[in-house]
């Protein structure tokens, strides 16, 4: 009785105690599933942006905000999920009032099955604007008209993309997923192009004067018009110990295009500026005005299927693999007529055939045999056959020349140790081996403007990194490495007049030091230093620093004095974090790099490059009150570029004088200054506010200098508003639901 | 002491073991009790952490209810000790310890969990993902970077997933490119059009500098297929590498190109006259109605050596009329 009556009391009690918080956790519970729903939230607004298309160039060349003053902002997340099946539904909308709107659809049963689907568009304008007379431009055959100097129409040049994107994967079993994804992408525009020809004497009889000219440079647009594909299929099987995947990607391209062939008339402008007539004056044959119009060949169709196997598998719970296979099958067979190409020889094949080849295989390893010691081992081989028939392409009466390989065979090796040492330090030694072997032109290959080639190139790189936690607050790293690329013996490349350019033998090491020619880069020999630190560090619970400094050299050693002879490039930057209060948070970065470059042509100029970068940004953030939040920044980015010439011991002495004017530097800055603040309207609703100043500079000498336009021959110029100043701000209501 | 006194006073201390064991079953009934009424609120066993870890705690881990993780219809997601680890001694502190003990595995910037441990908490699971199949021996995995240096995942909004702010996040080390996206010749990416991810994967891949594909012209030609060719009259350079010209970060030279022409075509190519790189007005000897159409203003002005050698990624042009297109003008 006493047992019952106590049992009977710890109940009462216990549901009072029960009944006292129940509505506390139904509370909770409501709270809860607030706080676990996935959010979803619609954005509506407009924007404003101050200036003309020709002010905001630099600003609007990718947001969509480079045509329209008035700008509707609309953003779209609908985000839902059925928590009893697990099914998520998803769809989502950014920038749906700009011209590059992006829109996607989910629907998952999370750890089952997915389809998704996505659009895009992407359009870039060209930052410069185009004065022209030409008719047609963007078309395939554009009409030049000659104009004076700035006297033409208006060009704005844009290229844009839209992309539309479907996927899937499907869970079979526990341990075997399908997944597929295809995407199909138009490109359209038009882009900044051109073709010039300096009239060879076997191609235009005559002699230059003021009244004809053997040359001109014509800007010529390129009409863009492709279509790509993608699709890639895989099955995943997964295992305790092993995951592998195995699938096919196929890519495919399409060009609407096979040329352009501008309409050229007989008289351009000459080198002074004068009106001279194409040498010869008679159009046809092989006049200057002939060879302008002749199509010009745009990308052809081609397409690339591969097979592959990848994965991992773990051996021991401490060491495990990752590998790859895969062979890829690339043609490019595009109809040579479908192009607008008729002037292919009759014994030649209809199209070019090409195949290309590419076998890759992976195979890698890491361990941790100790719980201080890791070890990693890695190799790839790639393997390029180019099967593309060899035909005589080229044939002028006697001088005749084949089409040329690409094929190659890459092997990369890496091997890297890693010991905790005392004192909670990390090192980690590495040995990188890098070597590519290239199929050499065959003797019926020219090689324009080139010195030499070599088939092999090997680098080796040492590198080795101390990183240390010196305590929970501060974590160091410094690493170096030492790389030396060399490689196999030069080939020269002689002139024979019958055949053009052809292979001639092995250099001598007297001949190499002889040469006065330019040697790629590429495969020139090269030292190449670097050294990088790094450090977290966090002084006090509220201010977090990070430091970097970088710095690289690069030494080249080609055959001869021309070319790129050094590189280098330094690095050091800061950012820090400060929490002022619970309600307010600073941050900044600031980072200051260098580039230089030093090449030369030592019969007329040695090349001192160097590139300076600035950088800094400073923010505040912060909730003024529970219902409203607030933040501003500014940041700058100054980029100066100096090109310092100098002459050499070869250089003549009208050059001498013309490097000494040298180049004028190029110079880059954009400032930012931005503000933003949010009320909130309601438990789901706010009000948002931006408003930017955007201040952008860009002078440069590529287009004109100084006032005075570089002037196509048809009198056509390009130029940029070179102080560009743009204010834009936006309101946006905001509900979340 | 008598034997019944004795029998009194056993029976008396057995009354008042007996009454404290009551009492002490009885809390312990009670708290049993009340941890089993505290349902769990979003991950399965999930009740001994959010009974303190509420929604304004510091660490908000209500909000993993809003992800993938916190989708308890799929049986793989997990639960807090599946990455946290049972933590017994941060529920139940030691009556020892001064401070309580943090969980067994945390993943905060200060944490003393080993990073190794921590990823493998995330890739015990993640490990039979496509994208993550090549992991381990990755530049990021050699180095130590932990998966929540770049992932949030106590929130619904990762920032590295989203577009407009993933950079945000690669930028915390990669201090050169968040220079270099913000020159003006680059790929959209401080517009959020494109991102890192679309041409790296940060979780490991077989190509260099963990690019999304084998390669990183392969990479390249996702987006830039009519680059692919091969073409009647190829440029090597070309198809080799890319960024044998390019710097696809960005640079102050249009088209992406690391060098301004004609300098960077000098780093391979002998030119052809006797050129100091000039522009006009500024010529020691200025052009007259003979200067060539090889000048120095033309490999310096407008496109460079580019505008007569347009066809610069290789040309498929047949053509036999002279002047052949071996030399990628047409």
């Amino acid at each position: 009785m006493k047992k019952s009556r106590q049992a009977l009391c710890r109940t009462i009690f216990g549901l009072a105690v029960i009944g006292a918080f129940a509505p506390a956790y139904g509370q909770e519970a409501a709270d809860a599933a607030a706080l676990t729903r996935p959010d979803s939230t619609v954005s509506l607004g407009a924007g404003l942006v101050t200036g003309n298309e020709r002010d905001r160039s630099l600003f609007g060349q990718y947001n969509g905000l480079r045509d329209h003053r008035g700008n509707l902002l609309l953003d779209l997340d609908y985000v839902k999920r059925d928590d009893a099946s697990g099914t998520w539904t998803t769809f989502r909308g950014r920038n749906l009032g700009l011209e590059i709107p992006e829109l996607s659809f989910s629907l998952q049963r999370q750890g089952d099955w997915r389809i998704s689907g996505d659009y895009s568009e992407i359009v870039h304008h060209e930052i410069r604007t185009i004065n022209t007379g030409m008719l047609g431009a963007g078309t395939t055959t554009p009409t030049i008209v000659r104009i004076a100097p700035g006297g033409g129409s208006d060009l704005n040049f844009e290229m844009k993309r839209k992309a539309i994107g479907l996927s899937g994967d499907k869970w079979i079993t526990s341990g075997l997923q399908v997944e597929v994804s295809f995407k199909n992408e138009d490109k359209d525009g038009t882009r900044l192009w051109g073709r010039g020809y300096d009239c060879a004497a076997y191609v235009c009889t005559g002699t230059q004067n003021a009244a004809n000219t053997k040359w001109a440079v014509l800007m010529v647009p390129e009409p863009v018009r492709f279509n790509m594909k993608q699709i890639d299929a895989k099955l995943n099987f997964t295992s305790e110990k092993l995951f592998v995947s195995g699938g096919y990607y196929g890519s495919f391209f399409s060009n609407s295009y096979g040329n352009v062939a501008p309409n050229v008339p007989n008289q351009l402008y000459g080198p002074t500026g004068l009106v001279a007539t194409l040498n010869p004056a008679v159009a046809g044959g092989t006049s200057l005005q002939n060879v302008l119009q002749s199509p010009m060949a745009l990308p052809p169709d081609n397409q690339a299927h591969q097979l592959y196997l990848s994965g991992n598998y773990a051996w021991t719970q401490k060491t495990r693999s990752t590998f790859k296979f895969a062979y890829t099958h690339a043609t490019q067979d595009e109809d040579f007529g479908s192009m607008g190409f008729t002037g292919a020889p009759t014994v030649l094949r209809s199209s070019l055939g090409g195949v290309l080849n590419t076998t890759l295989m992976q195979f890698g390893v890491t361990s941790r045999p100790m719980d201080k010691l890791s070890l990693l081992g890695n190799v790839r081989y790639e393997k390029k056959d180019d099967k593309t028939p060899i035909e005589l392409y080229n044939i002028q009466n006697t001088v005749r020349w084949d089409n040329s390989h690409i094929s190659n065979r890459k092997f990369v090796g890496k091997l890297e140790a890693g010991y905790l040492l005392p004192g909670n330090v990390r090192a980690t030694v590495g040995l990188d081996y890098d070597r590519i072997n290239r199929e050499l032109p065959g003797l019926d290959v020219t090689v324009g403007g080139l010195s030499g080639l070599r088939g092999e190139t090997q680098e080796t790189t040492y590198r080795g990194e101390l990183r240390r936690s010196i305590s929970e607050t501060i974590t160091g790293a410094i690493g170096v490495s030492h790389s030396k690329r060399t490689g196999s013996d030069w080939y020269s490349l002689s002139t024979i007049p019958a055949q053009g350019l052809v292979y001639g033998g092995l250099y001598s090491r007297d001949q190499i030091f002889q040469r006065t020619g330019t040697f790629p880069y590429n495969l020139a020999d090269r030292k190449r230093d670097k050294v990088k630190a790094s450090a977290d560090w966090l002084p006090m619970e509220r201010l977090s620093l990070q430091f970097a400094a970088e710095r690289a050299n690069d030494s080249y050693d080609p055959p001869s004095q021309n070319g790129l002879r050094k590189g280098g490039m330094t690095l050091l930057s800061v950012d820090a974090a400060y929490t002022l209060s619970e309600r307010w948070k600073l941050t900044g970065y600031g980072s200051v790099g260098e580039q230089t470059m030093n090449e030369a042509d030592r019969a007329n100029y040695v090349a001192d490059t160097k590139n300076r970068n600035t950088a800094f940004g400073i923010g505040v953030s912060g909730k003024p009150s529970g219902v409203l939040e607030v933040g501003a920044g500014i940041s700058r980015v100054s980029d100066i570029t100096k090109y310092a010439l100098s002459p050499d011991f070869a250089t003549s002495a009208a050059n001498v004088q013309q490097n000494a004017i040298g180049l004028p530097d190029v110079t880059f800055s954009e400032t930012r200054y931005g503000l933003f603040a949010k009320q909130a309207l309601s438990k789901n609703s706010d009000l948002r506010f931006d408003l930017a100043r955007v201040i952008s500079k860009l002078e440069e000498w590529s287009w004109g200098y100084n006032g005075v336009p570089f002037v196509y021959s048809d009198g056509t110029t390009v130029s940029l508003n070179p102080h560009q100043h743009v204010t834009v701000g936006s309101v946006r209501y905001i509900y979340k639901f | 002491m008598s034997s019944m006194t004795r029998t009194l006073l056993l029976l008396l201390q057995a009354f008042a073991i007996a009454i404290a064991g009551a009492f002490f079953v009885s809390d312990a009934v009670a708290q049993q009790q009340a941890a089993s009424a505290r349902k769990d609120l979003v991950l399965t066993g999930d009740a001994k952490c959010t009974r303190c870890h509420g929604p304004d705690d510091d660490f908000p881990v209500l909000a993993i209810g809003k992800t993938k993780h916190g989708t308890v219809a799929d049986g793989r997601t997990p639960t807090c000790t599946s990455c946290h680890g049972e933590s017994e001694s941060h529920i139940n502190k030691p009556a020892n310890a001064t401070e309580r003990p943090g969980p067994d595995r945390t993943f905060t910037k200060r944490s003393g969990t080993p990073i190794a441990e921590r990823n493998d908490a995330c890739m015990n699971c993640h490990r039979r993902d496509s994208t993550r199949s090549h992991w381990e021996g990755s530049q990021h995995q050699s180095r130590d970077v932990a998966c929540t240096s770049c992932h949030q995942v106590h929130t619904q909004y990762d920032r590295v997933r989203e577009k407009l702010t993933q950079p945000e996040v690669c930028f915390t080390c990669h201090k050169e490119q968040r220079v270099q996206v913000n020159r003006p010749s680059r790929h959209p990416i401080p517009e959020g059009k494109v991102v890192c991810s679309d041409c790296h994967n940060p979780h490991g891949s077989v190509g260099p500098k963990l690019v999304k594909r084998d390669s990183v012209n392969d990479t390249c030609y996702t987006c830039h297929m009519e680059k692919r060719g091969p073409f009647v009259h190829n440029h090597e350079p070309v198809s080799e590498d890319c960024m044998n010209c390019h710097n696809p970060h960005g640079t102050v030279v249009e088209n992406l190109l690391k060098a301004r022409p004609p300098f960077l075509c000098h780093q391979c190519h002998t030119p052809h006259g006797p050129n100091v790189p000039q522009l006009l007005g500024r010529q020691v000897v200025p052009n007259s109605v003979t200067t060539s159409g090889k000048n120095a203003v033309n490999i310096t002005m407008a496109r460079g050596c580019l505008n007569c050698h347009t066809e610069v990624h290789g040309s498929n042009n047949p053509s036999t009329t002279n002047p052949t297109p071996q030399f990628r003008l047409r």
